[in-house]
């Protein structure tokens, strides 16, 4: 029920709303208080323009909305002070305004208390009612950028720091903001911040950053934490990757484990690159030799095999969508996984190859690279996706609003659609496959809110001056390609380092904002330089970090280490990839999965499409991902009990320890000595020769008698070949299998 | 026979035998003869050489005809004598030209539809063992042809030898010659690690890095195989900087309008840079001049002076001659105010789109599945003021690719009014989601027409009449086909086969006669056809061509389950503007069920009303009320078709046929089991000095026992197999009457 004192408050607040229609909302007077630089913060501070609450897409919250985190102020005004008849606002008692009465629940509010009465923030929203309400006013400072004191602290563990926020304004002023803006830790095992930016660090060594955000721009305050161990008897820096880390790690006091031995390094890189164990006779050949430079040379030869290309292209394949939707796309989804590998193998420089697929035309089968567009079909999508793979920019925020972590505004947003506003397209025979080409004419794209017509312009940069003949996405992928370009380069070392670190220098490794810095920014800068400078040789890359001696680290910590979680002083051990997985029990096994439409023996990681993760529950289980979107992350990479079961009790994987001429056959048939046989089983199972005590237990187990159903004694060779399949289950069942190490 | 040919003879036998099969899942048109592989796909001239072939519904008795004279079959004789199924001994003469032909069959039904074969210069061979493996790779001699076909989910290997700096040239020809296949070529080296891969155009130019062995692999881009993904693989040398001879290959349906070279033309070649204004190629009019799309984003600017009132006909010749590219023109006129330039966007040229619906791949047919349009750019430049033009050519494909391979040429012409045309059967929705697009042979039934559509490419603005004949049809068989007025560019053609006539077959020619400037001219209108019998084109998508030569065959020996006549054969003469009534005469000789209904089609009765046949019904009225149509004086023809389902047997009489072999061979084997059992007698019974002789007569008798058995079990399968072919099955197939004509004169003035 309305109280009368409400409909009066209404009446009168009705007529000073029409009152102040009438006059200019900007007024002259500087000490006025105005929406724009004094209550629109606030209402952020207090959560009333979050997402969930009045910011919701639609219609905001039971009527009322605001736009995010307030970057359409003007919006936000005409909503407080205009809309339903002014009916949030009594100007002749500011304190009865039903926008303050819900905001501190004195009037029912699902929000709950969001402002306590009298606090500051509520007699400042009083100020300004009474004040006349003013959006913003001609002698009002605008706001240039905020500060945060300190910026950066070299911090101990569990200590505390009160940062301050202060907002520079164009007039010259400065203002503590502090209690208005809004603090967020980058990783919140590191450091805890409170509402009012009290910063708590935890007991992990490395780097923390709080993002602090005012009224759409933001800031940063870095925390060094270091462990403070003693760093001696680094290992000898082979590049520059060694100097920059280990240069890090002596600041943090984080000593490095030691470099790994060779089998280690023989299986980690050999899965690293080309995505599968070492044969035996490999692993023999690379233990025995003496060669020093062993290492180096073990990467060269992994990076012009073919295994190389498969494992890659099978990484961007699933990337860039390469899904099977019908049947009907089978061909174009082998011809672009054909195109990658193909591209992968030949070593073509990687702006080259996203030269060809931003600027592809024609159809799937005389340019596969085509197909990227049949499964990327609207502007708004290629831009999101070209931008997040391609630079680690991710824009979507910004098709709807200012970027809240980010300085890109919407006209960023469709400036860069512009870029692809000209594809045309041709049906084909094929349902849902289409011919592409450039269709001529000036490239442009409408801002969707203020109907701006907009002229392609790559991010921070001006527009570009494009004729009406040329392909705006040729101009968008030279931008890429060009060396001074200030994401291409950083965002594809930064993804290639996740692949063989499992931790990229910015995380998530394709989301690089100034909010969300690197671990190590010269690290990043230098890879990137690099990168360039090698004329964007993806096998330079990877053999720069392989032929390092921090990829080289042993994944066992030392007493101080094993809390490092971002600075690379030990290597972290990764699961095997579904696919690498899959394969490597096929090798030890001895078995062959076969899959349809390729060849026999085709191995998982050279599978074109997602289409096999239906037809294996293996892939399936164990994470390979669909294609669904431009992630990484929806590759699973972590432990399930499915999985679990899958590895101890499934009859796919009893089909391949019993398969006929398999491994367990194999060895229990070949009268070699059971020792040697052992041998054989640990090195292709984990690159390594066994332990006497692995031995031992394996001969005890192998040398057991075993009986059939009916209790009555196997065969010995039965039995023996029995004793094998136990003992390649258990082994497969180990850690030391299950990951990369 | 080893194991690895066995697929293909039982495909070969299931094929001609078990026709049933293929009934029961084929609801749409009547079995038609059709050849699916010949194996080799072709051979050198001046050679003979062993070729089995695959057929669709085609008996036992087959000859095989080729597209031009010079190449000759005879059928493989068995020991015994008699010629072997499927088999035949193919000559070349040494005077035939290098090319794409025809292979087909002459059968029961009549001649068969089309399979490419080539004839060329270099040795051939043909793929005899599995090849899938590294270790059984074929060793191929540089300078041949291998003939082959992929197997599904492998890889084809060959190797071969070469020294260091040689330049070999690796081509897989497939689509080129109807086959199924994507190909995707790979050279390796001697361990099989690949060095250059081709998925686009089964095309590499290697320089031999060393001397030694090298592998050439061969699969489908989704690892497709079988005996209709067949190929030939050509590996040559190449002295450095000659340009690479692609093998040859059919034609594309669109490529009916490429024009003529001009004879005694000078061969003006594009000069790069010419990429930008500045460095346009200064060039004058006319022009015919030879350009390429190369390097990545090229364009192509040429200068030239027009006068104000100048007509200009513009095209580009590319995308038909089978590259993959997209040719554009943009033309501008060059605005000079002082030293400053300005360029005016004047015109654009495009693709030529088809003159007629095309089918939109659909639910069902809504358009023709032939498409004469091209992706090359046409147009017409009308010259609004003197001055200088510049002409931009680049390709819509080209933004990324290089490849000097993709030329076009370029020509911009005075006004040559002309016309091209195609003919090809026609496909319409005979069921709900019929989405069939099968080969159509030009056999027909007795009693049958079949019906074309005929489409007109009319250039620089030729508008005349279009009448369209066929010349050198066999005996008993009659054509006609329907004016395409000035205004259209589609007609209709029919060909109906006498019901009484004996078994023909020609090389027939159509051709389509117009006026141009006053003066006749006559112009070859080019056969189309799918490549193969594609029942579910949702499924495979068709692939159409050219085909080199009209074939056409009456049967002799199978009538069509309906045949329509006007009941009058003679010209129906009738007064302008006044009512007619045409009876028609229905002979039914199939069971028919559901509806019957036809459609008019002939310049002028498109506004006549469909008709409901009752079924049986052996006389049919057309009413037409010329007033309505508003037919001028003059004469016209029409006829009417529609679809209809029929209780079809196939080659009943071969039950017959059949029963009574297997009666003669039961026979003969009781007699040769008899004479076998008496000559095992006397063996035994035999003297010492007899004994040798006869059990060497024993051993023959049952051998020839063994013999007969193996005929009689033969026969006994094949009864089986025409028996359940020749049960019922409901099909159904278009049905169209013989042509209607009629005599308008001019109403008598009262």
């Amino acid at each position: 029920m309305i109280k009368c004192w409400q409909l009066s408050v209404f009446a009168v607040g009705l007529c000073a709303i029409q009152l102040l229609s009438s006059f200019a909302v900007a007024a002259d007077d500087a000490n006025k208080l105005t929406f724009i630089n004094d209550i629109s913060p606030i209402l952020t501070k207090a959560g009333c323009n979050a997402g969930p609450c009045h910011a919701k897409a639609g219609n905001g919250q039971n009527g009322f909305r605001l736009s995010l985190l307030g970057f359409e102020p003007s919006e936000d005004y005409e909503h407080i002070v205009k809309e339903s008849r002014g009916r949030r606002i009594s100007p002749l008692a500011p304190e009865h305004s039903l926008l303050l009465a819900k905001a501190t629940n004195v009037v029912p509010h699902t929000g709950g208390k969001r402002i306590e009465v009298d606090s500051v923030n509520y007699k400042r929203i009083v100020q300004w009612i009474s004040e006349g309400m003013y959006y913003d006013t001609d002698a009002a400072p605008k706001l240039k950028s905020i500060e945060v004191h300190p910026s950066q602290k070299v911090m101990k563990p569990h200590e505390k720091e009160q940062l301050k926020v202060v907002a520079h304004f164009t007039n010259g002023t400065q203002r503590d903001v502090t209690h208005l803006a809004l603090f967020e830790p980058n990783n919140k095992s590191m450091a805890e911040v409170t509402e009012e930016g009290l910063v708590t660090i935890s007991d992990i060594p490395g780097n923390v950053v709080i993002m602090v955000r005012y009224q759409g721009v933001v800031s940063v305050f870095t925390a060094s934490i270091p462990l403070g161990a003693p760093v001696e008897n680094l290992p000898t820096p082979k590049n520059f990757i060694d100097e920059l880390v280990f240069k890090n790690l002596k600041q943090l006091g984080i000593p490095p484990s030691e470099i790994c031995d060779d089998a280690t390094f023989l299986r980690r890189v050999s899965i690293d690159i080309a995505g599968h164990q070492p044969t035996i006779e490999e692993t023999e050949a690379f233990l025995a030799d003496t060669n020093p430079d062993k290492r180096d040379a073990l990467v060269e030869s992994l990076l012009s095999s073919p295994g190389y290309a498969d494992y890659f292209a099978n990484k961007w394949s699933a990337l860039l969508k390469n899904r099977r939707d019908a049947t009907s796309d089978k061909t174009a989804n082998f011809a672009f996984h054909s195109w990658l590998r193909d591209s992968l193998l030949e070593n073509k420089p990687f702006n080259q190859i996203v030269l060809e697929l931003l600027g592809a035309t024609g159809d799937v089968v005389g340019n596969p690279a085509v197909a990227w567009y049949k499964r990327v079909k609207e502007p708004e999508a290629q831009l999101e996706d070209i931008a997040q793979l391609f630079l680690g920019v991710r824009m979507q925020c910004a098709q709807c609003h200012h970027h809240p972590f980010e300085r890109w505004s919407q006209n960023d947003y469709y400036s860069l659609s512009a870029f692809f506003s000209q594809i045309g397209r041709k049906p084909t025979s094929t349902p849902g496959e289409d011919i592409i080409f450039h269709k001529r004419g000036i490239a442009k794209a409408e801002n969707k809110k203020t109907r701006q017509p907009l002229t392609p312009a790559a991010l921070g940069d001006p527009p570009f001056e494009i004729l009406p003949d040329e392909d705006p996405r040729l101009y968008l992928a030279n931008w890429m390609g060009q060396p001074d370009n200030p994401f291409f380069a950083k965002a594809l070392v930064n993804r290639y380092w996740k692949h063989f670190f499992k931790r990229g220098l910015i995380e998530p490794e394709d989301d690089i904002r100034d909010t969300n810095p690197p671990s190590n920014p010269e690290l990043l800068d230098a890879l990137a330089k690099h990168f360039v400078e090698s004329g964007y040789d993806l096998k330079q890359i990877i053999r720069v970090i392989t032929q390092s001696q921090v990829y080289q680290l042993s994944a066992t910590p030392n007493e101080h280490n094993i809390v490092d979680q971002q600075n690379y002083s030990r290597f972290y051990p990764k699961h095997l990839q579904a696919e690498v997985l899959l394969d490597s029990i096929d090798q030890v096994t001895g078995a062959v999965t076969d899959f349809p439409d390729v060849p026999k023996g085709t191995k998982a990681i050279s599978l074109p499409d997602n289409s096999y993760n239906k037809s294996s529950y293996f892939l399936a289980v164990f994470g390979r991902p669909d294609g669904a979107s431009v992630c990484e992350c929806e590759r699973v990479e972590s432990s399930s009990l499915s999985q679990s079961l899958h590895l101890m009790n499934s009859a796919e994987i009893k089909q391949k320890l019993t398969v006929s001429q398999g491994t367990a056959f194999r060895l229990a048939n070949n009268d070699k000595p059971i020792e040697q046989n052992i041998r054989e089983l640990y090195l292709i199972t984990f690159s390594r020769v066994p332990r006497g005590d692995e031995i031992q237990i394996a001969e005890s187990y192998l040398a057991k008698a075993r009986v059939n159903e009916k209790g009555e004694p196997l065969p010995p060779k039965v039995s023996l070949q029995q004793g094998y399949e136990d003992l390649i289950w258990a082994l497969l069942n180990t850690k030391e299998f299950l990951f990369n190490h | 026979m080893t194991s690895y040919r066995m697929p293909m003879a039982v495909l070969a036998i299931a094929l001609m035998l078990g026709t049933n099969s293929i009934l029961n899942a084929q609801s749409v048109i009547l079995p038609a003869p059709r050849v699916l592989t010949t194996m080799p796909m072709g051979g050198q001239a001046g050679t003979t050489f062993p070729v089995t072939i695959t057929s669709e519904s085609v008996d036992t008795k087959a000859e095989l005809l080729f597209s031009d004279p010079r190449i000759t079959a005879t059928p493989q004789l068995k020991a015994d004598g008699k010629p072997e199924l499927n088999k035949f001994q193919v000559t070349i003469a040494a005077d035939t030209p290098p090319g794409v032909y025809e292979a087909r069959v002459l059968t029961r039904l009549g001649i068969s539809s089309s399979r490419a074969f080539s004839v060329g210069a270099l040795p051939e061979v043909t793929r005899e063992k599995p090849n899938t493996t590294l270790e059984t790779a074929m060793q191929v001699e540089p300078n041949s042809i291998c003939n082959a076909y992929t197997t599904a989910k492998a890889i084809d290997h060959y190797t071969f030898n070469s020294t260091k700096g040689s330049r070999v040239t690796i081509e897989c020809v497939a689509s080129g010659i109807d086959s199924k296949l994507k190909p995707v070529l790979i050279i390796a080296d001697a361990k099989g690690r690949d060095l250059s891969v081709d998925r686009r155009g089964g095309f590499i130019d290697y320089t031999i890095p060393a001397d030694g062995t090298y592998v050439v692999k061969v699969h489908g881009l989704t690892f497709q195989g079988g005996l209709e993904s067949f190929y030939r693989l050509a590996i040559q040398t190449l002295p450095e900087g000659v340009a690479a001879v692609r093998q040859p290959a059919t034609e594309p349906v669109n490529s009916i309008s490429i024009p003529a070279q001009t004879a005694g033309a000078v061969a003006l070649k594009e000069t790069e840079p010419n990429n930008r204004p500045k460095d346009s190629q200064k060039v004058s009019l006319p022009l015919d001049i030879a350009g390429s799309f190369f390097p990545a984003a090229d364009v192509d600017t040429y200068e030239f002076d027009a006068k104000k009132g100048e007509v200009w006909w513009i095209e580009v010749v590319s995308e038909r001659t089978k590259l993959p590219t997209n040719p554009f023109v943009n033309i501008q006129q060059v605005v000079k105010k002082g030293d400053a330039e300005n360029s005016v966007d004047v015109l654009e040229l495009n693709d030529l789109p088809s003159p007629v619906k095309l089918s939109s791949n659909g639910y069902s047919y809504d358009g023709s599945p032939y498409d004469v349009g091209t992706a090359d750019a046409f147009g017409k430049f009308e010259v609004k003021e003197d001055g200088t033009y510049r002409l931009q050519v680049r390709d819509l494909f080209g933004g990324t690719r290089n490849d000097p391979r993709c030329t076009y040429r370029l020509i911009v012409r005075k006004a040559e009014p002309d016309f091209s045309m195609a003919a090809w059967a026609l496909h319409m929705t005979l069921r709900n989601g019929d989405r069939a697009a099968l080969s159509k042979p030009i056999a027909l039934r007795n009693g049958a027409t079949m019906i074309f559509e005929v489409v007109a490419v009319r250039k620089d603005g030729f508008n005349g009449d279009i009448e369209v004949s066929v010349e050198n049809l066999p005996e008993g068989v009659t054509a006609q086909g329907f004016k395409i007025p000035a205004d259209k560019s589609s007609g209709t053609l029919i060909i109906t086969a006498a019901s009484g006539a004996k078994s023909a077959h020609s090389v027939a020619k159509i051709v389509a006669k117009s006026t141009i400037d006053g003066k006749p001219v006559v112009r070859d209108c080019r056969l189309a056809s799918m490549a193969w019998p594609v029942r579910d084109s949702n499924q495979e998508i068709p692939n159409p061509r050219l085909i080199a030569d009209v074939a056409v065959s009456v049967s002799g020996e199978e009538a069509a389950p309906l045949t329509v006549v006007p009941a009058n054969p003679e010209v129906v003469v009738v007064a302008e503007n006044s009512k007619v009534t045409i009876p028609l005469k229905l002979t039914w000789r199939g069971e028919y069920s559901g509806a019957l209904t036809l459609k008019p089609t002939g310049c002028g009765f498109e506004k006549v009303k469909t008709i409901n046949v009752p079924l049986k019904s052996e006389t049919l009225n057309v009413e037409l009320d010329l007033a309505d149509l508003k037919l001028p004086v003059g004469d016209h023809v029409f006829a009417l078709y529609g679809g209809a389902v029929s209780k079809y047997r196939y080659n009943v009489a071969a039950v017959d046929t059949t029963t009574e072999e297997l009666r003669v061979a039961t026979e003969e084997l009781t007699k040769a089991t008899t004479a076998s059992q008496m000559a095992t007698e006397a063996a035994k019974a035999a003297t010492d000095d007899k004994k040798a002789t006869l059990d060497e007569q024993a051993k023959a008798a049952a051998e020839a026992q063994k013999k007969a058995a193996a005929v009689k079990t033969e026969l006994e399968a094949r009864l089986k197999a025409v028996t359940s072919a020749a049960a019922p099955s409901d099909i159904v197939d278009i049905v169209v009457t013989e042509p209607i004509r009629l005599k308008v004169t001019a109403a008598e003035k009262k």
